[in-house]
């Protein structure tokens, strides 16, 4: 199994790699580790669940829930995971689709990796669509039409998580 | 009052009793199989994406007359739809899993005869498929009819070559982060890139590369988006930008010409409305009319369905008629197609999973088919 998925994860890698500059890539991982620094003091899962009485808008298992901004599928939260957790049974997706959502606790913009689970049949709980700044298939990192399962050993789409990856540069 | 009732029951027995006894029997009846009628142009094939089980996709036929549903063509999992140019065959692209909802995944294109609804054979192909959303260009046969091509994306691109009659896969050509296959020509095949232009590669008859060429740029994806879901004209395809601008692209010479771009929008409703769905316009070519499903919104609403149909001419690129949905008792419009007759019907599906027959002369709304699938994302016809 091992295998299998270290092969898919090399192919995957690879397959980023023919179609990625070096310089997207730097800016990519620039991101990406400014996001990584400020991962622990973000406050904003925990800040919505200590609300949960609160507005709609605030509930991760509300499609108004300001990390779904550019999502489209069955939200996790409603089928057995989180915001940010795959439901039980399921396998997360190596690659992913972003979105750049505003905070409008903290005023902050941040990069949004939307992650499909996958594995099982759809979910059907909690369908969600939303598309800002969403792009064309041409432009496949900013797109939530593909199965972004695509790379996973059992391709079958269930539901989609938002995982934090860090603020947005302005 | 019960006494009462069973009083009434027991003196209207006898009578019923003998009506009963003089009419005829039913006769016995026979299982059969029943025959697609012949076929019309007021056909509408409806690819239904069942997004709540998306496993089970399929395509409905439906009679834009009778306002019937004539039958089914089962579809797996995000799937991908192509009429042959003939009409005679509906190639389905699907992924199946060994054990259904998972398992070992297998990836096939079907072949559908148009007159039978059965299914008359298959290629197994790479487990590479574009797994996109709804499009022409996914799955698309040559002009000839002679090759299909599959859009492959791992997320690398590239696209298979398949050979529909013989039942092969021919081989596989890269095409370098450019996606999604449009045909033209002989054996010419177009795929839009993520710097706004269009890669062309030009197969030999065998389906190897013999040459490809790179356009200049037609459109800006970070300021303005072409929607991939073109629309088919007489010479090539149309393609809407999300902010409403028409780029005419002329497919019959070598390399493809772009008209000059022209918008939806007069000044004063540039900014407010729209063009939104997940199959975003449909032409008659040879009335050189254009139906786009619009809205009112902004930044993000390019999925959101119409609440008017905007039609227009494409000789004078004046618009014609605006046709609001809602006022017809109709939920958004997410998917539109025109059958290619003198007397068209317009379809439209609605983000509610309605199917809506318009005289798409007129406007006048002729039928709506309440809950005609569950996500009508893409209607095909000849």
């Amino acid at each position: 199994m091992m295998g299998t998925f270290d092969q898919l994860l090399e192919r995957s890698t690879r397959s980023l790699a023919q179609r990625t500059s070096r310089r997207s890539l730097l800016a990519s991982l620039g991101q990406l580790l400014t996001g990584a620094a400020l991962l622990p003091l973000l406050p904003v899962d925990r800040a919505s669940r200590a609300h949960a009485a609160a507005a709609k808008a605030d509930s991760p298992e509300s499609c108004e829930y300001w990390k779904y901004c550019a999502i489209d599928g069955f939200l996790c939260s409603c089928c057995g995971g989180t915001s940010s957790s795959c439901p039980p049974g399921t396998a997360s997706s190596p690659i992913s689709w972003v979105g750049t959502c505003h905070n409008s606790a903290d005023g902050r913009d941040y990069i949004v990796s939307y992650n499909d689970c996958c594995g099982k049949s759809t979910c059907a709980n909690c369908d969600c669509n939303r598309n800002e700044r969403e792009k064309p298939i041409y432009r496949p990192s900013r797109n939530n039409d593909l199965n972004w399962c695509m790379a996973n050993a059992d391709v079958n789409y269930h539901c989609t998580v938002s995982v934090i990856l860090g603020v947005a540069e302005k | 009052m019960r006494s009462a009732h069973l009083l009434c029951a027991a003196l209207s027995w006898p009578l019923l009793a003998a009506h009963a006894l003089a009419a005829p029997p039913l006769p016995p009846e026979h299982l059969t199989i029943e025959r697609l009628p012949p076929p019309s142009r007021h056909w509408v094939y409806v690819y239904d994406e069942v997004f709540d089980n998306e496993i089970d996709a399929r395509v409905y036929l439906y009679d834009g007359d009778s306002h019937r549903r004539l039958g089914q063509i089962s579809a797996g999992f995000y799937t991908s739809v192509s009429l042959s140019p003939d009409g005679a065959t509906t190639a389905v692209a699907a992924t199946y899993f060994a054990r259904g909802s998972h398992g070992a995944r297998t990836d096939v294109v079907e072949f559908t005869d148009n007159t039978t609804l059965t299914v008359t054979h298959e290629i197994v192909v790479p487990g590479k498929r574009a797994e996109a959303g709804p499009s022409l260009f996914n799955l698309a046969y040559s002009v000839d009819g002679h090759f299909l091509y599959a859009a492959y994306m791992t997320p690398a691109a590239s696209f298979g070559v398949l050979d529909p009659a013989a039942g092969t896969v021919l081989g596989e050509i890269d095409t370098a982060g450019c996606v999604l296959v449009i045909p033209s020509g002989r054996y010419r095949v177009s795929s839009l890139c993520e710097s706004g232009r269009l890669l062309t590669v030009t197969l030999d008859a065998q389906g190897r590369e013999l040459a490809r060429t790179m356009s200049d740029p037609f459109f800006n994806a970070d300021i303005d988006p072409v929607f991939v879901q073109g629309i088919p004209t007489n010479r090539g395809y149309l393609f809407l930008s999300f902010l409403g601008e028409v780029h005419d692209i002329d497919f019959s010479a070598e390399q493809p010409a772009f008209a000059a771009a022209w918008s939806l929008l007069g000044p004063a409703e540039k900014g407010h409305w729209r063009p939104g769905a997940y199959q975003v316009g449909a032409i008659h070519k040879e009335l050189g009319r254009l139906y786009v499903p619009m809205h009112e919104g902004g930044e993000g609403t390019h999925k959101d369905g119409g609440t008017e149909i905007w039609v227009y001419d494409l000789a004078t690129h004046r618009r014609l008629a605006r046709w609001p949905v809602k006022v017809q008792g109709l939920s958004r419009t997410i998917a539109v197609q025109v059958s290619q007759d003198p007397a068209p019907i317009l379809f439209a599906a609605t983000e509610s999973g309605d199917l809506a027959v318009f005289d798409a002369l007129t406007g006048r709304l002729r039928h709506i088919d309440k809950h005609a699938a569950q996500s009508p994302w893409m209607l095909l016809n000849p």
